[in-house]
Parts: C-alpha cells; structure tokens; sequence
C-alpha cells in the first residue's frame, strides 16, 4: 500500500467557503480513492491557535503536509484539477 | 539597542517560498477565495469572517421573489436584488449609478423617502398607486432600519398587489352582480360562451323547465317562437349574443310550463374585460299577466258594448212605448224620465257590485225609496235578500217602478193609512217568488185600458218555465205575484 497522503484542513466554523470546502475535500477523496489519505480538520473558530502550526492567515487552507514538502491551497476547493495538480496529489501516488 | 531581524537566518530558499506564500494569501483574500482570516495578537489569536454577513444578506435578498434595496444612511444603493430591478425596469448598474429615487416617477419618489423617514426607528409600510409606463398599478413600500457598520442604512421592499388588488375587486364585483341578479325582478340567465348556464337569478329559475345552472340554454328554457319570426330556436339566441349583436323583446312562448306562459326575451353579449365576449346575458319578462289583462280588457270592451247597446235599445223601446200612452209632451216627460230614473236606480246597484249581480231586496229599496216618508203609507220589505243576474235585477226593477207608480197614482201609496208588503221566498229551483201586496188604499176597480206599465209588469219577466207576473186587481188592494228567474 502507497504511503499515505496527510491532509489537513483548516476551516473557521460554518462560513460558507469552510462547508464548501469540507465538501468538495470530501468529494475529490471519494473519486481518487486509490490513494491513501489521512486527512484532518481543525476548525480554527474552536481554536485559533493551531494556525500557528502551519503558519495559517486565509481560511479555508488546505495543507498537504505528507509527502514533503509541505504545500498549501486557500479556497473552498471547488476547483478539483486545481487542487489535483497544485497538491500534487494525483503524483503522489 | 537593536532587535534581531528574525528572518534574517533564514535561506534565500525559505524566504522566497515565504514570499510566495504571503502573495499566494493575498491573492486569495483579494479574490474572494477566503471568508475568515487569523489575527495574530500577542496574548490571543482571533478568527475574523471576511464579508459573510454582507453575502448572506445578499443571498437572501436574491431569494426574495419582491423587490428589495438596501440603502445606506445618505441613501445611497448598497444592494439591489433582480427582482426589483425588473420592477422598475433598470439595470443594478444603473439604481447603483443614479440612486434609487432617479429610476421612481416624482409622486413615487417623494412616497419613498417619506416612508423612509418615518421608518427611522422601527418598519412602516406605505401602499399606493404608481403610474408606470402608461398602466396603473398598486404598490406595497415596506421601509424599515437597517444596521450597518458605519451607521444606519434602510432595507426597503416594494411589492407590487396589483393582481392581489384586482382580484379582490373582481370577486367584489362578482358579488356585487351576484346581488344585483338575485335581487332583480326580471329573470336574467348568464350563459358562458358554449351556450351553457353559468347562472339564473330565481325569478329566471321559475320559466325554467328544470334547474337551469348547468344545462345548455335551449335545453333549460326550451321556448317557442312565433313562425315566421327573425328567431325559431332558442340556440340561435345566443348564436347573436356571440357575434356581439343585441336583440330586445322578442316574443316567446313557455308552453311546457303549466300554465304556459307568454314572454318577452331579450339577449346581449356578455362582455369580459378587453371587450372580449364570454357568453350571453338573456332576460325574460313574463307577458302573462299583461295578457291576460289585455284579454280581460277586450272582454269587458266587448261587455259594455253589448250593455250600452241593450240599454239603448231598453231606452228606444220604453220612449216609443211611453209615448203611445200619453197625452202630451209633458205627460211624456214625467212618465220618460221617471222609468229612466228606475233603470238608473238598478245601475247605481250594479255598479256597485261591478255588474256581477244585484240583490232583490236593494232594487226593492231603490225604486220605492222616493215614495216612502215617516209620516206617509209604509213599505214592510221581507225575505228579499236574493242575488239575481244584471238582467234579471235591470227588469224587476222596472216592474218594481211600474208598480210603484200604479200604487202612487190610484192604490196604497196614494193613502197615508195604504201599506206595501214586499214578500220574497224560494219558489223552486233557480227561481224565486216575489209578492207585491197592497192595503190600505182606495177600493181597486180593474183598469179599463191595459196601458205600456201593465204590459211591462207582466212580460218583462216572462221566461218560461212558470216565471212571469201576474196582477189581480182585488178591491182591498191589488196583489202582484212574480217568479224570477234566478240565474
């Protein structure tokens, strides 16, 4: 089995673009589900804190922090090839 | 003293990546992609929600199927939903460039900012009529404060009820024909444009051959018309109301009613808004009664003309008939006028009973009423009271005066001391008995001559069947006894 793919997903409560992208991470796993993913949601509106971590301003963001290096996305990840090619996800394989 | 620059460390490498990361965010805050931000403080982090208000109130604006605005505290457009702008027939560019108040008629305008004004602390609504592009229609301005970062805005919704207003004034209208129908005392029939009965008030109901509502015209009210007419079946009625002609009192007839009826029909278009024509409205007036009246009137011409006709002949007949028994001019006059008075007297009772009859007791009182004082000869009148036809009173009253008359001159009527017994009684069927007694009076002596006056008495009741009078000339007084016919 690949090795897995670490996903992490910062959202700010029940803003539209947070949903949105809770969503459409949720979709775009389901149609690659060859792949192994271990994905995480922080909502930083329960802790703003944990943007520290990975250095977080603009929320939705979602980082890819396995394989390295770390990549990042902001949006609500309605584009799917975007989010394919720039999390180089689709390669990671 | 100096602080260390904290980058300062770190490889080119890494801080280019910083850099593109840093531009990466403030692409995305720039476009739109992000709605929350992290502020980094020194004691605590905070998250921020970038525009999410002013989006969900756009969104629910956008949903509204009204008009809606949102304005800010100079009342400039912040928003404008689809819906409004079609209601007022401009573009979001253009409420946005040229404010609200500019795309409004004057009257319009000046209603929307006096709403707006006195919605200053709570919601206030305002309805009107707007002319707009030539039609009238009605408005709802509901105006109420909106809160806005910097200050006090206005959220303002206009909902046009024009159709809401109309409807209701239709279904007033409707009712209001509604009552007019019933409460008319023609009949009136409502037919839709297939010929069928939407509605027949109850006076229209009664020349029904059944109940009407439903049934095709010529079916509920299946009438007869005069051949040779300009209509011969009840369909071609409303064959003229849909080419939109008119046709007023057209006579009828309802003969499947009992009893049949004579009607007068009218029919006219049933004309919808824009002119268009929905159906018939026909009217019917029932002609029955004027036409009975008009046949009861031809009756009682034909009536007088026979009666006047009698009269006259009964006037001929008495004046030839008196004039051969007189002496002179005024002898005729007396004798003339006095039997004239007489058949006056018995008209005067038939009047009164509009000539259906006269009562036998009243002729009675009538002709002998001249002869009768307090201090004079008496008249005893008993078990007279007997309805006879106009015919039969008009003759007994003639007789009556013949008698007074001969009684006056030489019997009982000619002595204080004489009395006159009138006796009536049943003498069989549809006859009765009539006994003229004398007493009192000077001795009688039978008359030498038979003169007009006895030739009355004793045939002007002659019909057969034992009627007729007979006189006896007794010397204690005369005696006349007269069977009537009555009937």
């Amino acid at each position: 089995m690949s090795k897995p793919t670490e996903l992490t997903l910062y959202v700010a409560g029940q803003t539209p673009k947070s949903q949105a992208a809770i969503r459409n991470l949720e979709r775009i796993c389901a149609e690659n589900a060859a792949q192994n993913f271990v994905i995480k949601v922080v909502d930083l509106k329960e802790n703003p804190r944990l943007a520290r971590e990975h250095n977080i301003v603009a929320i939705p963001t979602l980082v890819r922090q396995l394989p390295v290096p770390i990549q990042k996305i902001i949006g609500d990840l309605s584009d799917t090839e975007k989010v394919l090619v720039h999390l180089q996800l689709g390669s990671a394989a | 003293m100096t602080t260390a620059d904290p980058l300062q460390d770190l490889p080119f490498d890494e801080l280019r990546r910083r850099l593109a990361e840093a531009e990466e965010t403030l692409r995305a805050i720039r476009e739109g992609d992000a709605d929350a931000l992290v502020v980094r403080a020194a004691d605590e982090d905070a998250v921020f929600a970038l525009a999410g208000g002013d989006e969900s109130y756009r969104a629910l604006m956008e949903a509204m199927d009204i008009g809606a605005v949102a304005l800010d505290g100079a009342q400039q457009v912040l928003y404008a939903n689809a819906a409004l702008c079609h209601l007022l027939g401009c573009t979001t560019a253009a409420l946005q460039r040229d404010g609200l108040f500019a795309q409004l008629d004057p009257a319009s305008a000046q209603i929307a900012r006096e709403t707006i004004v006195r919605a200053g602390d709570d919601r206030h609504q305002t309805q009107f009529v707007q002319h707009h592009r030539g039609a009238s229609r009605h408005l709802v301005l509901t105006a109420a404060p909106l809160p806005l970062a910097f200050g006090t805005g206005c959220a303002l919704t206009f909902t046009d009820v024009t159709a809401r207003i109309e409807a209701a004034a239709a279904r007033e209208s409707e009712r209001i024909s509604r009552a007019v129908l019933t409460s008319a005392n023609e009949a009136v029939v409502v037919c839709d444009r297939h010929g069928r009965v939407t509605s027949a008030n109850a006076a229209a109901a009664a020349l029904a051959r059944t109940e009407p509502a439903g049934l095709a015209f010529e079916d509920a009210f299946p009438f007869g018309f005069p051949i040779g007419g300009a209509i011969l079946h009840p369909g071609e009625l409303l064959a003229i109301a849909a080419d939109g002609n008119e046709i007023k009192g057209l006579e009828a007839s309802a003969d499947y009613l009992s009893p049949p009826r004579d009607l007068l029909v009218s029919v006219a278009p049933l004309r919808l808004s824009g002119e268009a024509i929905g159906g018939s409205v026909i009217t019917l007036v029932d002609m029955s009664e004027r036409k009975d009246i008009e046949k009861r009137q031809t009756l009682l011409m034909h009536e007088l003309d026979h009666r006047v006709k009698n009269t006259l002949a009964m006037v001929i007949s008495i004046c030839s008939r008196t004039a051969a028994g007189c002496q002179d001019i005024d002898d005729f006059r007396g004798r003339f006028v006095r039997r004239i008075q007489a058949l006056a007297a018995t008209h005067n009772l038939l009047t009164e009973r509009a000539w259906t009859g006269v009562d036998l007791a009243a002729v009675v009182k009538a002709e002998l009423a001249p002869y009768v004082a307090s201090t004079g000869p008496s008249v005893d009148i008993r078990a007279m009271a007997c309805l006879v036809p106009p015919n039969i009173g008009i003759a007994f009253g003639l007789v009556l005066h013949e008698l007074a008359t001969n009684a006056v001159k030489y019997g009982a009527l000619s002595r204080e001391s004489g009395t006159v017994t009138v006796t009536g009684a049943p003498a069989g069927p549809r006859r009765f008995a009539v006994e003229w007694r004398e007493r009192g009076g000077p001795a009688v002596s039978p008359p030498t001559r038979h003169g007009f006056g006895q030739t009355l008495i004793t045939r002007s009741l002659k019909g057969g069947d034992g009627t007729g009078a007979e006189i006896a000339f007794d010397p204690e007084g005369v005696t006349c006894r007269i069977v009537i016919p009555t009937e």
